[in-house]
């Protein structure tokens, strides 16, 4: 958590994608900011970047507020995934609240994605995050291309772990708001218990997950489909 | 200089830290934009912040009628504050537009000032940080990493040893597949040939009881000629005739011929108690073999896979009775056996040795074919592997002897030199029941 206020009643959290190089993070976040309703959110705030990679980070902020006034920011950013800014990694790290792990489905990438995850759980340890604690989901991007890890081999590596773990495309615009979904459920359940979310500010599981993840017209299907498409 | 660097060392910067828009912005930057407002017709502009403390002011709050615009101030797409534009009621829409353009401009500067501090900060943390890591790196890789580190690594593992098994499990069901089909062929061609077999022989034999007494005829006609009432022509001609007919030879080469087709019935039927024997489909799965017996069985099937000028060279040992499938344990010697023909240079010699040790029995088979190179050697047991073209080899055979004799708890394993003959050596623990 970045910061808490009780007096001002204001609480801001941090959720992370983190992954390795070219895995999809900075499109996952471009999707969630094209897919999601304006309202609610700020704008996409890409930080720099060198030949389209990440260089210091990505950040794309929400607003809500809870009944009882407390008003929540989340920001969500993305990590540089070349190898050589680990330090920027740990910076963007820390005192976060949630980490979604993006991972290249090519078997090509396998490797990148083991050093990467070993990468996170070093560095979670660094920063003084416990990796049994902090909420994190897995996605396995670019389902859309030929010769990737098949599905059932990702579940059976992965299941046991009991962490989500999510097919995407950030590319076509799916799997992107069912990963962001998971890994809000979990950080409210992670801040809840420390926090009484639902006890002391009246705001449950179910509201907070809606409102970060609303779509510009949840009932109109055709705007769903068009917004994907551009 | 000396404060810059003490104020970078206390930093304690986190990435997405709150910033207020009087962190961001400087007097510097924002007077001169509300100032440009007021002199282009604004009686005043004024920042304040989200508690509406008036954080920047210019000019003064005109007198009577006035119209004010109200503007939220955006940081990171939160409202974080407002600019109030007011002026007379009579320049209203002239100072919306004005507004328009201030705010436009203050969060362009907002956003690149921004922009460079957070790229700055994290600069300068990070090159802060670096050899504090270094110190820490080794003491805080906690016990939660290795943990999932080895989770991870297992369950990478696992995965390949399922696969491996599955493609085991597969392999062993081809193999059995194959044997049972072989089993009802074989059962089937038994089944054919041994009733025409079966008269072929009780034929023989009672054909070999009627020439003898045609024998016995033609000797009878034979002491009856001596007989000084027959006449001399009589008895000339009738000597012409057994000459012509040849009657001396063929009655001396009937019996042997006799004996001969005999003899052929009986290893026909042999072979096809072999090949029942082989398939083991007159027994149920498991028995107590002969493992000398049941080498022999094999070799006898293949007879006809044998190449001219083989030397089979046997050193059995007497062997205790060994409980299993004798169809699969016979399908190991035959994919040994025929491997060794395969591998021939130009006349095979192979040797088969049986021993009893240490409750364990040892079966070897050594050839002096080309061998298997080293690299390959360690590979010869996988699933489907081959050196044979495609469509000549499955690369099922050893795999399928490696599934059973593990099975059986036992061991086989390889010694080779290339171009100097391979030794297959087979190790199975005898139970004691
Ligand atoms: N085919 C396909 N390409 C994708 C998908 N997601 C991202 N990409 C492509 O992968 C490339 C890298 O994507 P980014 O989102 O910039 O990757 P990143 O993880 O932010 O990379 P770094 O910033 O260097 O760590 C881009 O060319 C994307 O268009 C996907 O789902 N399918
Ligand atoms: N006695 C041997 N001498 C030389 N090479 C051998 C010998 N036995 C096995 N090999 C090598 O091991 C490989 C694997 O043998 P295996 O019996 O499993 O399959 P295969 O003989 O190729 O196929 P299949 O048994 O279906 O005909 C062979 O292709 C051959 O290269
Ligand atoms: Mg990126
Ligand atoms: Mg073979």
């Amino acid at each position: 958590m970045i910061e808490y206020d009780e007096l001002e009643k204001r609480m801001v959290l941090k959720l992370v994608y983190y992954g390795p190089a070219l895995s999809g993070k900075t499109t996952n976040l471009l999707r969630l900011h094209d897919l999601l309703e304006r309202k609610g959110r700020g704008d996409l705030m890409v930080l720099d970047t060198k030949d389209d990679r990440t260089i210091f980070f990505d950040l794309l902020p929400f607003f809500l507020v809870a009944p009882s006034g407390l008003k929540i920011k989340l920001k969500v950013y993305t990590v540089p995934g070349q190898v050589r800014h680990d330090s920027t990694r740990k910076a963007v790290l820390q005192r976060a609240d949630g980490v979604a792990f993006i991972a290249d489905s090519q078997l090509s990438e396998a490797s990148n994605n083991f050093e990467s995850f070993s990468n996170l759980e070093k560095n979670l340890a660094i920063v003084g995050l416990d990796i049994e604690e902090i909420p994190l989901v897995i996605q396995f991007n670019k389902r859309d291309l030929p010769d990737i890890i098949p599905e059932e081999d990702i579940k059976r590596v992965w299941g046991p772990s009991g962490m989500p773990v999510l097919m995407a495309s950030a590319l076509e615009g799916w799997g992107v708001i069912e990963t962001f979904r998971n890994l809000a459920e979990l950080a409210y359940q992670h801040i809840d218990k420390r926090y009484e979310l639902k006890e002391n500010h009246g705001l449950d599981k179910e509201t907070f997950v809606l409102k970060l993840t609303r779509r510009p017209d949840e009932a109109g299907n055709n705007t769903v489909k068009n917004s994907i498409r551009t | 200089m000396e404060k810059k660097q003490k104020r970078a060392e206390n930093i304690e910067y986190i990435v997405g830290a709150e910033k207020k828009i009087q962190d961001i912005i400087t007097d510097a930057e924002v007077m001169p934009i509300l100032k440009g407002a007021v002199k282009a017709g604004a009686s005043s502009a004024i920042i304040a912040d989200a508690q509406n403390k008036n954080l920047w002011t210019c000019g003064s709050h005109p007198e009577g009628s006035f119209f004010t615009e109200t503007l939220p101030v955006y940081l990171e797409g939160e409202a974080v504050g407002k600019l109030e534009v007011a002026g007379d009621s009579k320049d209203r829409e002239y100072l919306r537009g004005l507004s328009g353009l201030l705010i436009d401009t203050i969060h362009m500067i907002l956003h690149t000032n921004l922009k460079r501090m957070l790229t700055t900060e994290t600069h300068t943390t990070v090159v802060n940080k670096s050899y504090e890591e270094l110190l820490e790196i080794n003491r805080k890789l906690s016990i939660s990493e290795s943990r999932y580190r080895e989770l991870a690594e297992n369950l990478e593992k696992k995965v390949q040893e399922r696969t491996e098994e599955l493609r085991r499990a597969h392999a062993g069901m081809l193999q059995q597949e194959k044997m049972a089909a072989i089993g009802q062929l074989a059962a089937g061609v038994a089944h054919e040939i041994n009733n025409p077999l079966g008269f072929i022989s009780s034929n023989i034999n009672t054909f070999s009881k009627y020439v003898s007494r045609l024998k016995d005829m033609v000797a009878f006609y034979n002491a009856s000629l001596g007989d000084s009432r027959v006449p001399e022509s009589v008895r000339k001609s009738s000597r012409q005739k057994w000459d012509a007919l040849k009657l001396d030879f063929i009655s001396s080469d009937i019996e042997e011929l006799i004996k001969q087709s005999l003899e052929g019935a009986e290893r026909v039927k042999k072979i096809v108690s072999d090949l029942k024997g082989f398939s083991h489909i007159d027994e149920g799965t498991e028995a107590v073999i002969d493992i000398n017996t049941e080498i022999d069985r094999t070799l006898n099937v293949l007879t006809h896979e044998i190449p001219e000028g083989t030397e089979i060279i046997k050193d059995y040992h007497p062997l205790p009775g060994f409980k299993c499938n004798p169809a699969l344990l016979c399908q190991v010697f035959l994919n040994i056996i025929l491997n060794a023909i395969q591998a021939k240079k130009l006349t095979l010699k192979l040797f088969i040795s049986t021993g009893y040790n240490n409750s364990r029995i040892v079966i070897r088979f050594s050839d002096n074919g080309r061998g298997i190179p080293e690299e390959i050697r360690s590979r010869i047991f996988e699933p489907f592997y081959t050196t044979k073209d495609v469509g000549k080899g499955t690369g099922m055979g050893l795999t399928a002897a490696y599934e059973t004799i593990t099975g059986y708890g036992g061991t086989i394993e390889v010694e080779s030199r290339t171009e100097e003959g391979a030794t297959f050596t087979i190790t199975l623990p005898v139970k004691r029941e």
